[in-house]
């Protein structure tokens, strides 16, 4: 049975797949192909958050009522994780490999951390407290997500 | 319930990182100073000492300071007072493997039995602390039950530690050669490398972009290094050598598998550049890898055991060469990216905070890995020319342990210039 938790977790592992795409054009010392990878994941995580700030944690917050808890803490980091994406893009743009190792690297901790609190928490809450809306979530969320 | 944003001040878990090198160049200077002797047999007072410098003063010392850290972001377990429970583990520690090693050095009972009341005590109180959150915390990842399943190990090696230590004091009659290599066991085994494990499941893939672990592994290889611990520690009890030489087996057999696997797993990382971070792993695979076979080894044919240097060997490539890269790998993941963190939160979205890479820069950790390798290899090499190289293994070992200190030491001052800098743009407009 699809769960909030197994559909956006498998978005999370697309975007791993994204951003391994521009490590790896990285690693061949390919930043022109690297830059065009990297937007791809990079519009792949905003389509994700935007999914969440607009769909999910409403919903959330309107059933449970907890509007500063968890993903008051989940946008804050979302906003961390927009402008890190932002500088090692342009980065990119400036052929500064240095630069972008850094920040990647940064990046890579940032959101695997931030991921596995949604994946271990989050989205288990959402599944319990949403339990009547799930279908109706998931359709909405499966729109957003597969029509960028 | 919810540990979303108490993620524990800084200090709680720093402490830990920065003391852990202090320890090891402590061990590496003891070695040196005691010179050849200290190595006729893992029984000398020194070899004991050094020993317990590294196993409590830096892996375990690392070990509970990483738990505290991440228990709230891998389980959602967040303990009542981080800063405290680290006040009370830090310098129970640290006290705890200095009376130890002061008291295999001078024989002398008083000091064993206090090493042994403060390390259970603060065993006990980690051990209490950690449960309390952990208490319906769901089994949802293999790395969640396999901390708790590591906290067991944790039990059983403090356990058997502080009886060893107790019998030692007074003299007691007990079959110590056999509970001592069962308290191993239960160390390095069930605590140390089930919580390896556990954590491995979570950073390997995660962390350098690997497939996964197949799942019959992350779910299967804590319980059946358990049950092995548990066999074995039957065997010592009912005192049936084959059984506890079988436990043995299927130990060191469980351990190559998980550390092949994730050889094979590194082997399609998909990270851009290999970073010392990934070298560390590397060499401490293949470290553990070659210590284990010593001891699958020894548990068939167990005369190769008595051969010159063969437990010595096994303990240095599994000790020095196994267990510390990971962890020093680890720490030099952990500190940069705690203190951009912290900075990150420090600046309000209004101040950038500089990236890993400028707080701890690579080219540092690089020569320090090399270092490192080199004393790991002197360390190796002493073995076979000891009066030759004993003491410039102890030498180079506390110096590239002191080096990762300055390492750290550096990412923690440039975070400290970092936030009076960004204090001071917060508060002039």
């Amino acid at each position: 049975m699809t769960t909030i938790r197994s559909f956006m977790t498998e978005d999370h592992r697309r975007c791993d797949d994204l951003f391994a795409e521009a490590e790896q054009a990285v690693g061949k010392g390919n930043l022109a192909l690297a830059e065009v990878t990297f937007g791809h994941f990079r519009s792949a995580m905003l389509a994700h958050f935007d999914s969440e700030e607009k769909t999910l944690f409403p919903t959330f917050e309107a059933k449970t009522g907890m509007r500063m808890g968890p993903t008051q803490v989940m946008r804050m980091e979302h906003e961390q994780l927009r402008s890190l994406m932002d500088d090692a893009l342009a980065a990119l743009k400036t052929a500064n490999a240095d630069d972008y190792l850094g920040l990647a690297d940064t990046l890579v901790i940032m959101m695997q951390q931030h991921n596995m609190k949604e994946e271990n928490m989050l989205y288990p809450m959402c599944d319990q407290h949403l339990s009547a809306e799930v279908p109706a979530v998931l359709e909405r969320l499966e729109t957003e997500l597969c029509e960028p | 319930m919810l540990a979303f944003e108490n993620a524990p001040p800084f200090a709680a878990p720093l402490r830990f990182f920065l003391s852990a090198p202090l320890f090891a160049v402590l061990a590496g200077l003891l070695v040196a100073f005691e010179g050849p002797d200290i190595f006729a047999s893992r029984w000398t007072p020194g070899a004991l000492a050094a020993t317990h410098l590294i196993t409590i003063g830096f892996m375990l010392q690392v070990m509970l300071g990483a738990l505290i850290q991440i228990l709230p972001v891998v389980a959602g377990a967040s303990l009542k007072n981080p800063l405290t429970v680290a006040r009370i583990v830090h310098p129970g520690l640290s006290a705890g493997a200095l009376l130890l090693a002061a008291g295999f050095m001078a024989g002398m009972p008083v000091l064993l039995a206090s090493a042994a009341f403060v390390l259970g005590l603060t065993a006990l109180f980690f051990l209490a602390v950690t449960a309390r959150a952990l208490i319906g915390v769901a089994n949802t990842s293999p790395t969640i039950r396999g901390i708790k399943l590591a906290l067991f190990g944790l039990a059983g090696v403090v356990g058997l530690g502080v009886f060893l230590a107790l019998a030692l004091a007074g003299g007691w009659s007990i079959p110590l050669m056999a509970l001592a290599d069962l308290h191993a066991g239960w160390g390095l085994g069930g605590w140390a490398g089930v919580l390896l494990a556990a954590m491995a499941y979570t950073v390997v893939p995660m962390f350098q972009l690997t497939p996964g672990y197949p799942a019959r592994a992350g779910w299967g290889f804590p319980n059946f290094m358990l049950v092995m611990l548990v066999l074995w520690s039957v065997a010592v009890f009912a005192d049936w050598p084959w059984l506890a030489r079988l436990g043995q087996l299927g130990c060191a057999l469980a351990g190559i598998a998980f550390a092949g696997l994730t050889l094979r797993l590194q082997g399609k990382r998909r990270r851009a550049r290999p970073d010392a971070t990934y070298r560390y792993w590397q060499l401490g695979l293949i470290a553990t890898i070659l210590a284990l076979i010593l001891l699958a080894t020894a548990a068939v044919w167990p005369a190769a055991a008595d051969l010159d240097g063969w437990t010595l060997i096994f303990g240095a490539l599994l000790m020095a060469g196994g267990f510390l890269p990971f962890i020093t790998g680890m720490l030099y993941k952990i500190v940069p990216f705690l203190s951009w963190m912290h900075l990150q939160n420090a600046g309000q979205a209004k101040v950038p905070a500089p990236a890993m890479n400028k707080i701890l820069p690579e080219i540092g950790m690089h020569r320090q890995l090399l270092a490192y390798t080199a004393a790991l290899a002197l360390l190796l090499a002493a073995q076979f020319f000891p009066a030759l190289l004993t003491r410039p293994a102890g030498l180079a070992f506390a110096a590239a342990n002191a080096w990762l200190w300055w390492n750290l030491l550096g990412a923690i001052r440039r975070y400290h210039h970092h936030r009076a800098d960004i204090e001071a743009r917060l508060t002039t407009p």
